[in-house]
């Protein structure tokens, strides 16, 4: 009787006994394994360390032989080794070197506000001139589609990078373009990951002088892709007045402060209420919450925006209320907003002198 | 562990010296300078530090002695990232982390 073919399988399971001592993981996970033939009972393959001066090849080699040697029906075992430096994952930023600044707005929770503040921030400083951009983070309810609604959606082009798309002079990009209305992205971390660093460095910024970038509530994959991809020029926390609502946003500055990304400022959004019909002001959240702990903290304190029907309407209407009601008291505070965090801004480029390595 | 002064934490100088050295001086005025071996043996990663225990796993002693920093780059405005000779490159080192380690004698408390 002929010898039962060997498969492919048994021979990686053996190998799966053998460990790389730096990775602490067996070969076959690690990807080692290449070009692996089996002619009746001969097996070749390659292993394909991550250096060529691995001090322990021949140990691998010897150790791979012997296992492949064990399974049954191998007479004999050819070990090739091979070598390959891997590149590190960290992508190159060049996309963005003409973009002198890039302003992450955050905050604890959701819903306070924060995509309606970046849309304005931007739609307001692109008003005063600057070439600003703004990328929604939040891919999993991007909403700045809906805030800045564009003639011209951002689109994916052949070779890759993707054309951000226009609204109300200000370059957009956001998950929201790709993905239809109503359908959810169930994605896990890794792919949050991915999408981010698409949306920071495969995007066609152009020349910026700010990209304002909406990030998800809370403190997690997403804010740490980002400030481990891109040098941020510094962060800006929305709050409401709320304690609870604060309270919960200085988590996300405590983080920005501990990955060194500068606090640009606080905003307080749902400062207050100026009824219609009578005029009479209504602090329904409290007020001056996030005033106050701007001051304990030592953090610029970059306005308080009203609740006010005009951004409702005016986002509702993909426009945001800076553009489209500039006098309503929300438009101005948007503005005066605005204004502060550029302020801000230039304070930092002229004090910070952007750190690199100095090679010897 | 006390609390670190921002200015002792914030590198004003970074410098890979071939493979062998990397210097960082900082805001304060400090100079800390760190062999590739002692860097390499104290990197902070989840491979080398469990992540469940924090225990370290990879110490110095079980590093290469001719072990040398391939490339060095900055992560965000708060951390440097090393690609080793030996094939390892998932350790971020924070600003805090490396003062925090500073080999020389007055942080090591050799310097009576």
């Amino acid at each position: 009787m002929a010898p039962s073919p060997i498969a492919e399988a048994q021979v990686l399971d053996a190998l799966r006994s053998v460990m790389d001592p730096d990775l602490h993981k067996d070969i076959v996970s690690l990807g080692f394994i290449r070009n692996m033939t089996i002619e009746e009972g001969v097996v070749s393959f390659d292993v394909n360390l991550t250096t060529p001066a691995c001090p322990v090849k021949e140990r691998l080699r010897e150790q791979s032989r012997r296992a492949v040697m064990a399974v049954p029906g191998v007479t004999d075992a050819r070990v090739n080794m091979t070598a390959e430096v891997r590149r590190p994952q960290t992508p190159s930023t060049s996309a963005l070197q003409n973009v002198r600044n890039i302003v992450a707005v955050g905050s604890g929770k959701g819903g306070v506000g924060k995509s309606t503040i970046a849309a304005n921030i931007a739609a307001s400083l692109a008003k005063s001139g600057a070439r600003v951009g703004l990328l929604d983070a939040d891919i999993y309810g991007p909403s700045i589609p809906i805030m800045m609604r564009s003639a011209r959606p951002a689109e994916p082009r052949p070779d890759n990078t993707i054309e951000p798309g226009e609204a109300h002079g200000v370059k957009v990009m956001s998950m929201g373009y790709f993905t239809p209305g109503d359908q959810p992205l169930i994605w896990r971390g890794p792919m949050a990951h991915k999408a981010l660093q698409q949306g920071l460095l495969s995007v066609n910024w152009g020349e910026l002088d700010y990209l304002i970038v909406d990030l998800p509530p809370g403190t997690g994959d997403v804010h740490l892709t980002l400030v481990q991809t891109v040098p941020v020029t510094g962060g800006v926390i929305v709050s409401t007045p709320q304690d609870v609502g604060l309270q919960i946003s200085m988590k996300t500055l405590r983080m920005l402060q501990q990955t060194k990304v500068p606090i640009l400022g606080i905003v307080e959004n749902m400062s207050f209420y100026v009824c219609p019909h009578c005029g009479g002001r209504d602090d329904l959240f409290g007020h001056g919450g996030a005033e106050e702990a701007a001051k304990s903290l030592d953090v610029p304190f970059l306005g308080a925006v009203p609740l006010d029907p005009a951004i409702r309407r005016a986002s509702d209407d993909g426009t945001p209320v800076v553009i489209a009601e500039p006098e309503s008291s929300a438009g101005k505070a948007m503005a005066e907003v605005a204004g502060a965090l550029a302020r801000q801004v230039s304070i930092r480029a002229f004090r910070h002198l952007s750190l690199s390595i100095v090679e010897e | 562990m006390p609390a670190l002064h921002p200015d002792q934490t914030t590198p004003v100088e970074l410098r890979k010296k071939g493979g062998e050295r990397f210097t960082v001086r900082w805001a304060d005025g400090h100079e800390s300078a760190f062999g590739a071996r002692t860097l390499r043996g104290r990197c902070p990663c989840a491979q080398c530090v469990s992540e469940t225990t924090g225990q370290r796993l990879v110490f110095e002693e079980h590093v290469s002695p001719d072990v040398a920093i391939l490339a060095a780059r900055t992560v965000g405005h708060y951390a440097v990232h090393f690609d080793w000779s030996d094939g390892h490159t998932t350790g971020i080192y924070s600003f805090d982390y490396l003062r925090r380690i500073c080999p020389c004698d007055l942080c090591t408390g050799r310097a009576a």
